[in-house]
Parts: C-alpha cells; sequence; structure tokens
C-alpha cells in the first residue's frame, strides 16, 4: 500500500454511505446542533452588546470625570469648574474623539396632572451630538439647538404619563448649592423616543446654560463625558485623562462606572462556551452511538482488513476519518443553516411581547442577532475536538479486535 | 357739543380700562391680603375625603406676611404636633414621633400636603399668584348685594406653575369665592370653593372651603376654619426651625 492515507480515506468516505440512511440522520443531528450554537450564540452576543450599547448610552462617554463625591451624592453640590488647561488639552488630543461637560441632576417635573422624579441633563447639543449621547429619534417637535435652549425635550413614555405634550409647560422643580429649591416653568419643544422605555421616563433634556441658571452654579458641571476610538479599548487610553485632570477629580472608565456592565462582555465568551460543549455532549451520544454501531457491523469485515495486513492504527485512522467526515459535513451544513437563517434576522427580532421583562435586563423591544466569526471558529473547534475524542473509544476498540476471533464470528 | 360727549365716553371707556386692567391684579393682591392679613392665626379642621374612607385633623395655623407659614397638628391625638413650616418657599415638617425636623426636598414639593388634594407647593406659595401672573378682569356681577370680580390669571411663560390658567371669583369685600385650576388643552382639573362664608376675625373669610378634582367628584379636602384672629403680635421666633421643633405654650 503506497498510499495508505488515501486508500483509508476511500474506504472511510464509502462506509460512511453504506447505510445512507443512520449517516443523514446523524448528519441532521449534527447539523442542527451545530446550527443551534451559532444561532444561540448570536442571540446571546446580540443581547449583551445591546445591553451594553444601551448601558453606554444611558452612561454617554466611555470615560467620565467627576467631582470626587458626584458618584456617591449626585447632587448640585459636587459639581466642578468646567475642564481647563491639562485636562481641556488632553481632552483635544487623540484618541479622544469626542466629549461634552453637562449638568446632571436629580429634579422633578410636573404637569397639570401629574409630577415624576428625573434625572435633569442640562447639555450642549452640539457636543453631545459629536458624542452620540443625545436621543435617537426625536418623534415630535424640534432637538434641543443651543446651550442656552429654554425648553426641554422630553421622553414619549414620560408625556404620556405626564398627561402633557409638545408645546405645553411643564414645571421643573431642582435645589440650588444652598438646599434651596429652585423652579421654573418650561416649555416642551420636543419629545424623543428612545428604545428603553425606562430611559424615556427618567432623562429629561435641557439646555447647558439654562439649566446653570435654574440652578444658580454659573458655568459649573456635574461630569465629563469622553468618548474615544473602541468601547472595548478603553483601558489603554483612560489613564492619561485620569493624570490630566488629577486627584480632585474622578476619572473611571466604564468598566468601573458600571460594573455589570463591564463584566458582561467578559462573561459572555465563557458562557457562550459552555452553551456549546453542553448541546454537544447531547449530541456525542448519537455520535458514539452511530460509530459504535458502524463498528459493531464491521467486526468481521475489520478483522479481514487486519487478516490480510492492515494495521491497527489505520483501522483506528479510518474509524476516526469517518467520524471526521460524518462531523465535517455537519459543521458544514449547520454553519450554512445558521448564516442562512440569521441574515434574514439581522434587521431585528421585534420580542416586543416580551419587552417588559428583557427591559429589566437593559434590552429593547427589538433583538439584533450579532453574527460574530469566532463563535462560528468555536464552535468548528469544540465539535471537532469533542466529536473526535467521542470517537476515539469505538476506533480504538475496533483497532484491537483479535483477527481470529473477529473472523469467526457469527 | 356731540363731539364733546362722544369724546368724553371715549376717554371714559379707555379709563374704565385701564383702571379695570390696574385692578385685576389689586383685587387678588387684596384677596390675598384680606385671606392672611399682615399676621393671622387660625384653627381649622381639614377632611380629607375618598370614596372608601374619610379623616380629619384639626390643627392651628400662623402665617406672616405672603412667605412665612407654620402649621401644627391639634387632633387626632396619633398626629398631634405633627407640624410643617414653610418660610420663603421652603419648606420642613416635624414629627414629635422621631423627633426630627425633615427639610421637604424640592423632589417632594409636588406631593400632597398631608394626605389631602392640596400640595406641599400649594401651602409653601400660596401668594405667588400676585407676581407669577398676567391677571385680566373677565367681568364683575352683583350678587346678595356684593359686587363679584371675575378674574383670569394666565401664569408667566417661565413661572413655576403648571396651569395653563385660573380663574377667580373675589367678591367685593376680598372673600374668594372661588378658584378654578384650567389645564393648558382648556380643561377643568381643580376647583377651590368656599362653601360657607361668614364674619369673623372682624372680617368675612370663608369659613368652609373644598378642594375638588374635576376628574374624581368623590375625592376632595374641605377646610373648616372655627377661628381666626387677624393682624396679631407674633413673637419674633415663631418662623423658626426651633418653634418648629418645640412649641411654645
Amino acid at each position: 500500500m503506497r498510499y495508505p492515507f488515501a486508500t483509508i480515506s476511500t474506504l472511510a468516505w464509502r462506509n460512511l454511505w453504506r447505510n445512507s440512511r443512520r449517516t443523514l440522520i446523524m448528519l441532521a443531528a449534527i447539523a442542527v446542533g451545530v446550527w443551534a450554537m451559532i444561532f444561540m450564540a448570536a442571540l446571546m452576543r446580540g443581547m449583551t452588546d445591546q445591553m451594553v450599547r444601551n448601558g453606554l448610552q444611558t452612561l454617554p462617554g466611555e470615560v467620565q470625570v467627576h467631582q470626587r463625591d458626584y458618584r456617591a451624592d449626585p447632587s448640585v453640590v459636587n459639581s466642578m469648574a468646567p475642564p481647563s488647561r491639562g485636562l481641556l488639552a488632553a481632552l483635544l488630543e487623540p484618541p479622544v474623539t469626542a466629549w461634552a461637560g453637562r449638568v446632571r441632576v436629580p429634579a422633578v417635573i410636573s404637569s397639570e396632572r401629574g409630577s415624576r422624579s428625573v434625572t435633569l441633563l442640562g447639555v450642549d447639543p452640539a457636543a453631545e451630538l459629536i458624542l452620540g449621547s443625545l436621543p435617537e429619534k426625536i418623534v415630535a417637535g424640534r432637538a434641543l439647538d443651543a446651550p442656552a435652549d429654554r425648553g426641554v425635550v422630553i421622553g414619549a413614555s414620560l408625556a404620556r404619563r405626564l398627561e402633557t405634550g409638545l408645546g405645553k409647560r411643564v414645571v421643573l422643580m431642582s435645589q440650588d448649592t444652598d438646599n434651596n429649591v429652585v423652579d421654573r416653568g418650561v416649555r416642551v419643544v420636543g419629545i424623543y423616543h428612545a428604545r428603553l422605555q425606562g430611559n424615556e421616563d427618567r432623562f429629561v433634556y435641557a439646555g447647558r446654560a439654562a439649566v446653570q441658571g435654574l440652578l444658580g452654579i454659573g458655568d459649573a458641571i456635574s461630569e465629563i463625558a469622553i468618548t474615544g476610538d473602541d468601547y472595548r479599548r478603553v483601558q489603554h487610553w483612560y489613564p492619561r485623562i485620569a493624570r490630566a485632570a488629577g486627584d480632585e477629580f474622578e476619572t473611571l472608565p466604564w468598566t468601573e462606572l458600571d460594573p455589570f456592565l463591564g463584566s458582561m462582555l467578559a462573561v459572555q465568551d465563557g458562557f457562550t462556551l459552555v452553551f456549546m460543549v453542553v448541546v454537544f455532549l447531547a449530541l456525542s451520544f448519537g455520535l458514539v452511538n452511530t460509530l459504535v454501531m458502524a463498528v459493531f457491523e464491521r467486526v468481521r469485515e475489520i478483522g479481514l482488513m487486519q487478516a490480510l495486513g492492515m494495521r491497527p492504527g489505520l483501522i483506528l485512522g479510518q474509524i476516526m476519518l469517518e467520524s471526521f467526515y460524518l462531523l465535517g459535513l455537519g459543521l458544514l451544513v449547520g454553519n450554512v443553516l445558521a448564516v442562512a437563517t440569521l441574515k434574514p434576522l439581522a434587521t431585528g427580532i421585534d420580542i416586543s411581547a416580551v419587552a417588559q421583562g428583557m427591559e429589566m435586563m437593559g434590552m429593547g423591544a427589538i433583538l439584533y442577532p450579532a453574527l460574530h466569526i469566532q463563535d462560528m471558529l468555536m464552535s468548528t473547534a469544540v465539535v471537532i475536538v469533542l466529536g473526535l475524542l467521542a470517537s476515539l473509544a469505538p476506533a480504538w476498540r475496533a483497532s484491537r479486535l483479535d483477527p481470529v476471533a473477529a473472523l469467526t464470528r457469527d | 357739543m356731540w363731539k364733546k360727549t362722544a369724546l368724553c365716553l371715549l376717554g371714559l371707556c379707555a379709563n374704565v380700562a385701564l383702571a379695570q386692567e390696574m385692578s385685576a391684579t389689586d383685587i387678588i393682591r387684596k384677596a390675598m391680603d384680606h385671606y392672611r392679613g399682615l399676621t393671622s392665626y387660625s384653627e381649622m379642621t381639614m377632611t380629607i375625603h375618598r370614596p372608601d374612607w374619610e379623616r380629619s385633623m384639626t390643627m392651628q395655623a400662623w402665617t406672616e406676611g405672603e412667605k412665612r407659614t407654620l402649621v401644627r397638628v391639634v387632633e387626632p391625638k396619633k398626629d398631634a404636633g405633627n407640624g410643617t413650616l414653610s418660610v420663603d418657599g421652603n419648606m420642613w415638617t416635624y414629627t414629635p414621633k422621631i423627633n426630627r425636623v425633615i427639610k421637604i426636598p424640592s423632589s417632594m414639593m409636588s406631593q400632597s400636603w398631608m394626605g389631602s388634594d392640596f400640595s406641599n407647593k400649594d401651602v409653601s406659595k400660596d401668594t405667588n399668584i400676585i407676581d407669577q401672573y398676567d391677571h385680566s378682569l373677565l367681568e364683575q356681577y352683583e350678587q346678595d348685594g356684593h359686587q363679584v370680580y371675575v378674574i383670569q390669571s394666565i401664569p408667566h411663560e417661565e413661572a413655576a406653575v403648571v396651569w395653563g390658567k385660573e380663574i377667580l371669583w373675589i367678591r367685593d369685600d376680598w372673600v374668594l369665592l372661588e378658584q378654578q385650576f384650567w389645564d393648558q388643552d382648556g380643561a377643568l382639573v381643580k376647583t377651590l370653593k368656599a362653601l360657607e362664608i361668614a364674619p369673623m376675625g372682624g372680617r368675612n373669610v370663608a369659613t368652609l372651603m373644598r378642594m375638588g378634582n374635576q376628574d374624581k367628584p368623590e375625592e376632595w379636602t374641605q377646610l373648616q376654619t372655627s377661628a381666626v384672629e387677624f393682624d396679631l403680635a407674633l413673637p419674633a421666633n415663631q418662623f423658626t426651625l426651633s418653634n418648629l421643633r418645640n412649641p411654645r405654650e
């Protein structure tokens, strides 16, 4: 035998199709398993992505600078002067792509028929626009146009709860630095729609200068939000900002501002792997069973080949190859299936029926599956490695058959 | 002659219009002064009515000028000693059971005061209607031998007022007969109405007032005044936190 490998691969391939029905059933099982792995991984990734992105949007800026005590007590007392000198210079350098100083204080908004606690954001619309932290969609009216804009933009859900609407006056109430009540009537100039209803209820946007005037804090701000290139790489550049800001301020990346979001990404990979292994474990019983049957049916044949001089190693290789072909074909079909089903869903899956529950996890009413190449590679690796490991046992048994006993078996 | 009369009439009309324009604000100011006096002391019973329950409490109230109010609960026993002090738009409450003075944060100013249909804001700021609104006299008619002025008050653009407009009925002895709160769509939301008027403390006062919600006719809060005294001498520390905590007998 000049080309033993070529021979056993031909043998393995043909053996695979001797009982084509069994092979096809097994193939279908593997394909469905692989499809499930990739599909679920894409869904879960879509969920985490969205949670992180939504989270980052309500916490705009991957890096934030605050007065030391602000995070413990986010009141107007703990505001700070706008950035100057060193910090300002650091903010104008790459990789910082945008930054904005904003006032962020608890407030109460009231209409004729209700009042709600909200977070009042005094923003500079131009700067926030680049930062991407303004509401995505204004459904009625207009967006804020300048820091001195004296109108407010509120969420659609908040407008419903307050039974107010575009063009109506509402009253904003908060506290100044001496804890005195400050309030002012403002007109609703715009109504926004957010992906999360909770955010619509929570955030009220107003011009920064107007809010500073209301609170009587001059040009002080509550926080500086900074965004850079990729939110996953924030660890690399935030220390520089922290140094520029100095000890007086607290500079934190989003992974620490919202540890829940931060750990989410790390947990995701491990979770996907565990899920894939579990799916595969269920699959492996079918696979091992198929191979054991294939070997069992061919005991005499294997005995004959051994008697003719085929070495045990080649017999082992042949069974392993058979399993490899099966797994490979299953992977191919499964991957194609996954891509084919995920492509049309890329525009989002409407899960509004369960949206209220999902919102508690920080998700919107539409789920966008995220197909990552690394998930496909990971599922391939899991299936091939574990599949071959599982087929070792029957293959090993086949290669260790005693030729005489095998040939004389009924 | 003809011409002169016409001119005179025109001039007179203009004068009357001007007088009315000026007086709408004055009427409101008079009504507020009348109801609070320079200083005042009153005893009243507040009844909160809901479809399934009703409760009353008796309290004492002191006011000075437009910006200082102190209210203290006398009955029922379990609420006795609860006090509310309001100075310059800020508000504190005191509860003897926990022996603490608590400043009402801005977030709670719109909430109901002691569970009634009045908000904390209503209690602490009831005179800001004078300068935060534009007042105009809608009509004037005679009733039971009194002139009644109907005044429409529209809040200034940036006034901290949620209402679209308020309409007040004020009698010429400066008793507030009715105050209506309208939303910005022109629908009536709340009405404060004087149900009984009687002379007390040397002037005519509304002794029974009811605040009712237009959408829920079964829910209202009633204020029955049993005694009132105006322009009395109050001690200098009447409107202080220490007096809120330790009432002087």
